[in-house]
């Protein structure tokens, strides 16, 4: 199973491609060497019987056919009729026919010729049979042939040449010479081909191999989560390879996907617990109604505060389904630009008659100008959240100043007051849905305010801090600022 | 006032029918998207209340397919969905108000006498109610023949109550159109600038024209 797992990887196909390439490139290579050594060895063969043809040229202008003969006869050594040794054929005949050398007849034609030997065997002779040139005694004869590149023993290159008017000359060699080297070449070939196949399979292996491994971790990673273990992620070895590359992806997606799973359980276990606590309310105070009331107007004051209790469920109710849209991100689609300054001067102008009737002061210190990308409804609702709290969990005479100020990297927006603040120890707390300070228990909110503020300032990229404005709270949303 | 009342949870239909024909009102109510649609062709409806979810034929498509065969009759949806999308699409669709379930009944009533009111009303560029008198491109106020300088909130807020005089307007209904604001923020924002309206407009005068619904809202009084 593994090995045709091996096989089918990618980089067992691409170590097969690379090696079907470079044989390829080898093949082309043979042949070139080939070509090229064979052009050499034929070269070298006419050289070689233009040589001899030399010496015994030499000799007949010297001293006549006679000698010729002689050079013949001591080139083809004791038996004249042996060519298996040398490979060697000469045919010298003047006016009367036939005068030196190993082969019985032949075509004296004049120039380069390619011949065959006729063999003894049945189809050999049986086509040997219709040539004229073929006189019957095996071994003696040659006969042309049109194919020169059919080398091989029997395929002989020769040439004829007119040493006078009726002195014929003819020296022919085998090339089964040439035919060796192309064995020996295709032996080398079959060896580089059978060496390359075994580096390739086994190193397309071995890379496979790991390839399968790492692959087998990141599986073996999500098989963990869906089995439960959220929190598990891929090792990374640190090398930013491609599957690094995407071992860190999937990683950054899980975070992703880890969160919004604990989003929707902080959210359910919420609505499990927070929501029992009014409900509670509700049903004590429905339950009173009905075992204790005995007017019409204990009546109606209980139906009126069933009906404020219901109110404020379906505040909880809406306030944590905007939470969890908002932490879903689908809003980013309505992204526009928008005047952050004029969103901060219409809120303030809201407030300031609030603030006013409490006894407290809302001043701005807003640069004029500022735009960003953003959620109209949702950035009027998070400094709305910040303003409210600032407005709502300070005594009276308190100051509580709204500002925008633009750095070069980022819009810092504060909203700040002059009450009793938040304890440094809180600040991480009170971002949590429902967690209210026991001071603030009292009064009337969810503890929903500023898991809002956080949300939303997510959303736009932006950081909640909370700081302390010596005394009471600062808190500051800078928007990154980039184009 | 004619309404048609087109919802498919018959219980809610019909405790809601029965709640406008008390308040004045004649009811037809449709229970599908498909003979709601018949129905709104008709022109003797002067405000149709629409479910979004509807089998068959649902609300948004119901809204696009009116609106695009002409008829201009306001349309309240009345959805369970209560996502930013969704008012926005909503209103996108043609749709002229927007109230998510559940809701206080006085609520809804309210929204649909304002939608009912004549729309010869939107060109109008000075409201006079008694010795008010609005001018809606100037931005000046007059009362009883004396200027008085309004903040820009204040005159809008005053602007709206005016145009839907002797209607009820909801705390909500002013939050949306007066500020643009589509959530209950948990301050008194909606009273204190009420307050601010009445000290400057009753400075000189005896007779205060917003009145205050305990529970409700406010009403501009303007004599017939
Ligand atoms: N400006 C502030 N000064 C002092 N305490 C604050 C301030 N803002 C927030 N807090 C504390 O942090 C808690 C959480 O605030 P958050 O806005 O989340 O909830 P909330 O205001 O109580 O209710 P709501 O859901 O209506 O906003 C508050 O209950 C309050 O105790
Ligand atoms: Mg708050």
């Amino acid at each position: 199973m593994r090995r045709l797992r091996i096989i089918h990887t990618e980089s067992f196909r691409l170590a097969a491609l690379f090696a079907v390439l470079f044989l390829g490139l080898a093949g082309v290579l043979m042949g070139l060497t080939y070509w090229i050594v064979e052009g050499t060895q034929r070269a070298e063969l006419e050289r070689v019987i233009d040589a001899d043809i030399g010496t015994i040229e030499n000799g007949f202008r010297g001293q006549g056919i006679r000698e010729a003969v002689e050079v013949v006869q001591q080139r083809l050594g004791s038996d004249a009729t042996n060519t298996d040794w040398t490979g060697e054929y000469i045919y010298l005949a003047d006016g009367s026919g036939k005068r030196a050398g190993n082969l019985d007849a032949l075509d004296e034609k004049v120039g380069l010729m390619w011949l065959t030997r006729p063999y003894r065997s049945p189809s050999d002779g049986a086509r040997a049979n219709g040539t004229s040139l073929d006189r019957g005694t095996s071994g003696r004869t040659l006969r042309p042939a049109n194919r020169p590149d059919a080398y091989g023993r029997g395929t002989v290159l020769g040439k004829g040449v007119a040493l006078a008017n009726d002195v014929y000359l003819f020296i022919g060699r085998d090339t089964a010479t040439i035919v060796a080297t192309r064995t020996r070449l295709i032996h080398a070939f079959g060896w580089v081909t059978a060496i390359t196949l075994l580096l390739a399979a086994a190193g397309g292996s071995v890379f496979s191999m790991q390839f399968l491994r790492r692959v087998d971790a990141i599986a073996r990673t999500c098989n963990a989560i869906v089995a439960g273990r959220f929190n598990d992620r891929i090792a990374l070895r640190g090398n930013d390879d491609e599957l690094d590359r995407l071992a860190g992806s999937i990683n950054l997606m899980l975070d992703r996907i880890s969160e919004l799973l604990e989003n929707l359980q902080q959210v359910s276990s919420d609505i499990a617990h927070d929501l029992r606590t009014p409900l509670t309310h509700l049903r004590k105070r429905l339950e009173d109604a009905r075992d204790k009331s005995t007017t019409v107007d204990h009546y109606s004051t209980a139906v009126t505060q069933a009906v404020e209790d219901t109110d404020e469920l379906l505040g909880i109710f809406s306030a944590l389904l905007r939470i969890s849209q908002v932490d879903a991100g689908t809003r980013l689609a309505a992204f526009h630009e928008l005047s952050l300054s004029g969103l901060l001067k219409e809120l303030c102008a809201m407030y300031v008659p609030v603030a006013e009737d409490e006894g407290k002061s809302l001043q701005q210190r807003l640069m004029d100008g500022v735009t960003m990308d953003g959620d109209q409804e949702l950035l009027t609702q998070l400094f709305s959240n910040l303003i409210e709290n600032a407005l709502r969990h300070t005594p009276s005479g308190t100051q509580v100043v709204v500002s925008v100020t633009v750095l070069p990297d980022a819009v810092v927006t504060t909203v700040a007051d002059s009450g009793p603040g938040i304890p440094e120890h809180e600040r991480a707390k009170v971002l949590r849905r429902f967690y209210r300070l026991s001071g603030s228990r009292s009064s009337r909110g969810y503890g929903l305010g500023l898991s809002l503020v956080n949300s939303i300032a997510n959303l736009h990229g932006a950081s909640l801090v909370l700081s302390d404005n010596s005394p009471g709270l600062k808190a500051t949303v800078s928007f990154r600022r980039g184009k | 006032m004619n309404l048609l009342l087109i919802e498919d949870d018959i219980e809610l239909a019909d405790s809601l029918a029965a709640g406008f024909r008390d308040h004045g009102h004649s009811v037809v109510h449709a229970a599908d998207g498909a003979s709601g649609l018949r129905l709104a062709r008709e022109p003797e409806h002067q405000v149709i209340v629409l479910d979004r979810m509807l089998p068959g034929l649902d609300g948004l498509s119901l809204v696009r397919q009116l609106r695009a065969a002409g008829v201009r009759t306001p349309v309240i949806f009345l959805t369970t969905m209560s996502g930013i999308d969704d008012r926005v699409n909503g209103l996108e669709a043609g749709a002229e108000d927007y109230l998510v379930k559940p809701f206080a009944f006085v609520e809804l009533l309210a929204r649909i006498r304002v939608l009912g009111r004549r729309p010869a009303d939107q060109a109008v560029t000075v409201l006079r109610a008694g010795d008010v008198e609005l001018d809606l491109l100037q931005r000046t106020l007059i009362r009883a023949g004396r200027a008085i300088e309004l903040l820009p909130q204040e005159f809008r807020l005053l602007e709206y109550l005016m145009r839907n005089a002797n209607r009820l307007v909801t705390r909500a209904m002013l939050l949306e159109n007066v500020w643009d604001i589509h959530f209950d923020p948990q301050t008194s924002v909606v009273e204190s600038h009420i307050s601010r309206l009445r000290a400057k407009l009753n400075a000189d005068s005896a007779v205060d024209p917003i009145q205050t619904i305990r529970g409700a809202g406010y009403k501009f009084l303007a004599p017939s």
